[in-house]
């Protein structure tokens, strides 16, 4: 078959492209510094230090802050570096080429993966030096939605990256990234916010992330799942339209 | 591979493509061949980029056939044996030379050794350099290295030699020649006259939408027939650019450059206006001043019909 002759196997180009996604972000420390050390830093900080020693409190903290981890290595790693693939012309060589559509978005979803779960061991392990106390259960419900939770910020981030120059994406991202991770109720819980605040975050996919990785840890009642996983939902769909309509934007 | 030599690779067939309402090429036919360089020329805005974004399936026509090896060019089939160097063309900053040319290599089932590649395009000594640390003309042999990494059958090349010392354009030309010798096509986008002189078996000459010359290199130059003349004048050289059978006046140095199609009539009307001129030299006209020529003239026509 001609195909045989010309096309290299798919599955060979997905993970050589994955590999060099992963090596690519890992030589840059400005990237790597703030998304992975910062959670982990931050959740050490805010959460163990001050909050005294309470298992509970570290509990709700490791939830909500392996949600806050995922947003760096998404927002940054497709909205800044999509932005700047496009902007110095790497994307449509790849594009011209007969590399598979979709390996371009699977490799830096890997990559996104592989920053991510760096980031969620560190903090599993500071949670668990702090006293959370999770069953197996729990323990995989809990990466679970915290593993989830990086389709819709990926989304959101390749809707950003496909619209904006690079300078202007990083901008936009790290909007983004502060307002899901403070309104979203990442770093504190929303009901210190002012109420019409609170009403925001009913629009964010951070804060029904967040609740539902309480309530994977066991901290939230587990009845109300369809509450945050409706919207949760729809706020994926809305991301995936507007990171599908940035990439037909930019195909013309 | 000689056998493949008068085989059609990629044709544009009645063509159309517009930007807004600005229409940048209309009914455009054009066939590219195996086994041979074709070079692209013309003045900015012409219609070269066009013509290779719709060949390359960058650009989509809005009526006509596009075909590359007897496909759409978005089919994957045709791209597995299209090599492109585009004019604007980043690098993956944090790869190193070698592993952005493999990871490009990997794409096509019938790569080369990324070791070869990177000989062919004289990056071997700095095949562990990352990429952000590349002068300009060392990123641009990248570019050209990432084009020939997967043999391709039709080699698509902008401006490939911009930034580049003598030597380095020179050892690119050879490449590029050894490929078409070997049986790829090769379509060379340029604004340098001694870049297709050298190197193309045909050139195609497009202004304002349409090809206006296509020939071999001697061909168009022996179409125009143009002569120059140097002349050392103290009149300004708009006085010169209304004289009969005068398509361009250029000032070289202290002198004018004369471009005609009309030697004796232009010389013997620079004698009435400048009765003082002394030293002139008269000289056929380089493949550059012929397609100057060629340009103007098919202005003028144009013109002339409206």
């Amino acid at each position: 078959m001609m195909s045989d002759v010309l096309i290299a196997p798919a599955p060979a180009v997905y993970a050589r492209e994955s590999w060099a996604e992963i090596i690519k972000s890992a030589r840059m420390p400005q990237f790597i510094i703030p998304t992975i050390a910062l959670p982990p830093a931050f959740y050490a900080l805010f959460a163990l230090a001050m909050g005294q020693g309470s298992a509970e409190a570290a509990t709700r903290a490791l939830a909500t802050f392996g949600v806050f981890a995922v947003m760096g290595p998404a927002l940054f790693g497709f909205g800044a570096n999509i932005a700047a693939e496009r902007e110095s012309g790497q994307l449509e060589l790849k594009r011209l080429s007969p590399m598979p559509a979709g390996a371009q978005i699977a490799a830096k979803l890997a990559a996104t993966t592989a920053f991510s779960m760096v980031a969620f061991v560190m903090l599993y392990a500071l949670g668990l030096a702090g006293g959370v106390a999770l069953t197996a259960g729990q323990w995989v419900m809990l990466a679970g939605v915290h593993t989830l939770a990086i389709i819709p910020f990926a989304l959101i981030g390749l809707g950003i990256g496909y619209r904006l120059g690079q300078k202007g994406a990083i901008a936009v991202a790290n909007i983004a990234f502060l307002a899901m991770a403070v309104l979203g109720g990442l770093w504190m819980p929303i009901a210190v916010l002012p109420q019409a605040m609170q009403t925001i975050a009913w629009a964010l996919p951070s804060y029904h992330l967040g609740e539902m990785a309480l309530m994977a840890a066991g901290q939230r009642e587990a009845a109300n799942l369809w509450l945050h996983a409706g919207p949760l939902t729809l706020i994926t769909l809305a991301a995936a339209l507007f990171a599908w309509t940035g990439e037909r934007q930019q195909a013309k | 591979m000689l056998s493949n030599h008068s085989s059609t690779i990629a044709a544009l067939e009645g063509a159309t493509k517009a930007y807004g309402t600005h229409r940048v090429l209309e009914a455009f036919d054009f066939t590219l061949e195996a086994g041979s360089v074709t070079a692209l020329l013309g003045p900015n805005g012409a219609g070269k980029s066009t013509v290779a974004g719709l060949l390359t399936g960058r650009l989509q026509a809005d009526s006509g056939r596009v075909t590359l090896f007897g496909r759409d060019p978005s089919d994957q089939l045709a791209r597995a044996r299209l090599g492109i160097m585009l004019q604007a063309g980043g690098l993956p900053e944090t790869l190193t030379v070698a592993e952005a040319v493999d990871l490009h290599a990997g794409y096509f089932a019938r790569r080369l050794p990324t070791a070869a590649v990177l000989e062919q395009a004289g990056l071997t000594a700095l095949a562990n350099r990352r990429c952000d640390r590349l002068s300009g003309g060392e990123a641009r042999k990248v570019q050209f290295a990432l084009a020939i990494a997967g043999a391709p059958d039709l080699l698509v090349l902008d401006e490939p030699t911009t930034g580049f010392d003598p030597d380095a354009r020179r050892a690119m030309w050879d490449v590029v020649r050894a490929k078409a010798d070997a049986g790829a096509g090769v379509l060379l986008a340029t604004h340098h006259m001694d870049e297709a002189e050298a190197l193309a078996d045909r050139i195609v000459v497009i202004a304002g939408g349409r090809i206006i010359a296509d020939g071999t290199p001697a061909a168009i130059k022996a179409q125009v027939a143009a002569t120059a003349i140097r002349l050392r004048t103290r009149l300004p050289a708009e006085r010169f650019r209304a004289l009969p059978g005068v398509a361009k006046v250029e000032t070289v140095g202290a002198d004018l450059s004369v471009l005609t199609t009309a030697p004796r009539a232009s010389l013997e009307a620079a004698f009435a206006i400048d009765p003082a001129l002394q030293h002139f030299e008269v000289t056929g006209a380089s493949l550059e001043d012929a397609l100057a020529n060629l340009v103007q003239s098919n202005r003028t026509a144009l013109k002339e019909a409206a």
